[in-house]
């Protein structure tokens, strides 16, 4: 599934330099050209909301008509925008889907890697609020203006550390504020009841992953011989109820523990997110999700065996794209309540 | 170029356990163009003048006139004929007696359907079903024709042929032409004509006043020649497993049409429409599914128009099953409408039959009951021509009073007007 690198084909004295030549003592990152990414048969839209991802029906396996129904049994498909891969590289990939009880997916992924594994990955989840307007849209619009942000804009710092990091992390913050645009730009002025979403971003860079939250998509980090860390602060009830104490077993199943506290949109009030940024100094995976994977699975050791679980059942894989697809059926196994979105990048090897 | 659109109103939402699911399909035509030049093909128009011995005097005359006119309005180019009926059929334009028993229209031939039409003489009976099966055969000699209509105009029963013959002669004509049938005067049986209007896809009205005539005949042709669009069919695709309860026409006027489907494959049903002009018309589907769980969401009809194999428009009738009453309760208000419209098409005809057979009760309360549904569903038309019949005493409870002395032509036009719907109001 990896994806050839189409603007350094032929460039000759423009290629880029090699990951493994990096002077990382001195923490100097690739500044060269960017890659594209593939955008099929990647949802763009409104058009998509009913174009079947699949000319199989799941049901009954008759031939799924182009209206998004199957010319046998009726039921219907599920579209392009309800499910959906990224696999951008071989280390990195993603999965998108409805859930088995939504009626819409108004979750959202973006994804961008370098081939070369482990040099260089972006990976967004956004979640849009079931209650407004368009917020399918919205979600995806706002994850793909940080993606690309993010994967344009490389930073053109000193190649000192310190000072990469410093903007690196201002850049994440600069990807929620240009993903808030995008979903306010998705957002008719008027709406008494404008699109929001969650938005959930790492960006992988060489050893160190930088990250940002805001609202209750997380970021985990599950190193293959240590234990799996949460790294993202929910904003919400339930996390406001964690801060007093209560335990998160207990906060989580209140029934306001999925209100969000901050948020994208028209009406957002504080883009401030939970941000931070770790080294990726062993083997492990990076865990981009919405709710629909930790609603079964929230805290970091719980993710953990679902993730092992994954990972050894029915074969074992280490397969960012096969582990995602287990994951989402996974949380589908569960209930699938709502949408579920995973993204996986394999680091640190 | 013509262009073809649907828009669907239902409520798709089902409760648990729910099986039917109801929907209007409004299928809209643009840019029809005329009869005959959209380049499909060529069209032929036929118009048949009752000629019996009824028609002697003022009718007759005026239906000459009609004819001539028809022949005036039909356009160049347009294949025709002019028929004469009495208790035979008589080919009385083009004066052939083998090969091609229709004409091109062109200022020749406009000239001697004149002619001929002016040398009518009102004589003899009335044997609709000759008449019909003449128009058959007339359209059967130019086989390139792929739009078929006729004129029908009479004055009276059917008297020289049995039941059995006609309806004989109407089933070899279904498909083959459509018909837009007039009656003149009060002596002919609304029934009987309905019969052949609704079965040839046409229309029934009464011309209490032979004088209208040329008027309504003008009318009706120019209605024809803009009609572009030769022949539609109605498809209704349901899932495996399901059924369909019914299939109607139910604006402009209500046509049930579920039991005259023919297989295009296992889950396709398809249903004549007939010619097209520039209009819009509504169909009230009606389909049974397999409940499913709740949450499920699926199709329950594809409702679509097909010229030839070309399938121009769809529309998706949709299933939801959901637990929330708020949802599921609701009547779609089109639904509504034109099933109260069909009630009241029901009611009429059923209560005026009833009056015919001296059965006051069964009248009183039928006609009541169409009272009160013309006035729920804003059928202004059917409550003017209602309350020529009755005397209303409250709308709202649908108490009524038969009147004594209705005129005759009052009645048959209440008849006749019955499957007449309206739109729904906002």
């Amino acid at each position: 599934m990896s994806q050839t690198d189409p603007t350094a084909a032929g460039s000759g004295d423009d290629q880029p330099t090699p990951a493994d030549q990096l002077d990382q003592t001195l923490g100097v990152v690739w500044t060269g050209p960017t890659e594209e990414f593939p955008t099929q048969p990647w949802p763009s839209g409104r058009a998509e909301r009913d174009r079947p991802a699949s000319d199989t029906c799941s049901v009954c396996g008759g031939v799924v008509d182009p209206d998004g129904y199957c010319t046998q049994c009726g039921a219907k498909a599920k579209s392009v925008r309800d499910h959906w891969i990224e696999a951008p590289a071989d280390w990195v990939a993603g999965v998108c889907d409805s859930g088995l009880v939504h009626p819409h997916n108004e979750d959202a992924l973006a994804t961008a890697a370098t081939a070369e594994p482990g040099r260089r990955a972006v990976i967004v989840v956004c979640d849009g609020v079931t209650t407004s307007q368009d917020s399918d849209l919205a979600s995806l619009a706002a994850a793909r203006r940080a993606r690309d942000l993010l994967w344009s804009d490389q930073p053109q710092g000193l190649g000192l550390s310190r000072t990469q990091a410093a903007a690196t992390a201002q850049r994440l913050r600069q990807a929620i504020q240009a993903a808030n645009r995008a979903v306010i730009e998705a957002t008719a002025p008027d709406s008494p009841n404008p699109a929001s979403a969650t938005i959930a971003l790492a960006e992988v860079a060489g050893s160190t992953c930088f990250w940002a939250t805001l609202g209750d998509s997380r970021v985990y980090w599950l190193p293959d011989q240590a234990e799996a860390v949460l790294l993202s602060q929910d904003h919400s009830l339930a996390q406001a109820q964690i801060d007093q104490g209560v335990s998160r077993q207990a906060a989580e199943a209140s029934v306001l523990a999925h209100t969000i506290t901050k948020w994208l949109g028209l009406d957002a009030v504080d883009l401030e997110p939970s941000a931070g940024q770790f080294q990726l100094d062993r083997p492990g995976w990076v865990l981009v999700c919405s709710d629909g994977l930790w609603n079964y699975a929230s805290s970091a050791p719980a993710l953990r065996q679902a993730f092992e679980q994954a990972a050894s059942q029915p074969e074992p894989t280490d397969s960012p794209l096969a582990l995602a697809r287990r994951l989402v059926d996974w949380a589908n196994g569960q209930g699938g309540h709502d949408n579920v979105t995973v993204g996986l990048a394999r680091c640190g090897v | 170029m013509v262009d073809f659109s649907s828009a669907v109103y239902q409520n798709e939402f089902l409760p648990d356990q729910g099986t039917d699911v109801h929907a209007i399909v409004q299928l809209t035509c643009q840019g029809a163009g005329s009869a005959g030049r959209s380049g499909l093909g060529e069209v032929g128009e036929i118009i048949i003048v009752d000629a019996s011995g009824s028609m002697m005097g003022d009718r007759i005359e005026m239906a000459k006139r009609a004819a001539a006119v028809a022949v005036d309005s039909i356009l160049d180019g347009t294949w025709f004929a002019i028929v004469a009926g009495t208790h035979q059929a008589f080919l009385a334009y083009p004066r052939v007696l083998n090969g091609q028993g229709m004409v091109r229209m062109d200022p020749s031939s406009r000239l001697a359907a004149k002619s001929a039409i002016a040398s009518f003489r009102a004589d003899g009976g009335t044997a609709i079903g000759q008449w019909l099966l003449l128009a058959r055969k007339l359209f059967a000699s130019v086989p390139s024709l792929v739009g078929r209509h006729t004129i029908l105009l009479t004055d009276g029963e059917d008297y020289n042929e049995t039941p059995t013959q006609l309806d004989s002669a109407i089933r070899q004509c279904i498909g083959q032409f459509q018909a837009d049938c007039r009656g003149i005067g009060v002596d002919w049986k609304v029934n009987e004509v309905r019969k052949i209007a609704q079965a040839l896809l046409g229309s029934v009205d009464i011309i209490p006043d032979a004088h209208d005539l040329p008027q309504i005949m003008a009318g009706l042709v120019q209605q024809a020649m803009s009609r572009g669009v030769a022949d539609a069919q109605l498809r209704v695709w349901i899932p495996q497993d399901a059924q369909i309860l019914f299939v109607r026409q139910v604006s402009p006027t209500v046509e049930d049409l579920t039991h005259r489907g023919s297989p295009i494959n296992p889950l396709t049903q398809g249903y004549p429409t007939g010619a097209w002009g520039d209009e819009s018309r509504d169909y009230h589907i009606a389909v049974r599914l397999p409940a499913k769980s709740l949450g499920v969401e699926q199709l329950a009809a594809r409702v679509q128009l097909a010229v030839g194999a070309q399938v121009l428009t769809q529309g998706l009738v949709k299933a939801r099953w959901s637990a929330d009453p708020g949802l599921t309760a609701q009547i779609s208000p089109e639904v509504a409408h034109y099933t109260g419209q069909t009630e009241l098409a029901l009611a009429i005809q059923e209560g005026l039959a009833a009056r015919a057979a001296g059965d006051d009760r069964t009248a009183t309360v039928k006609l009541g009951r169409a009272v009160q549904l013309a006035a729920q569903t804003g059928n202004d038309e059917a409550t003017s021509k209602l309350r020529r019949v009755v005397e209303v005493a409250d709308a709202t409870s649908g108490l009524v009073k038969l009147r004594r002395d209705v005129d005759k032509a009052d009645e048959m036009a209440l008849d006749t007007a019955s499957t007449k719907t309206t739109r729904i109001r906002g």
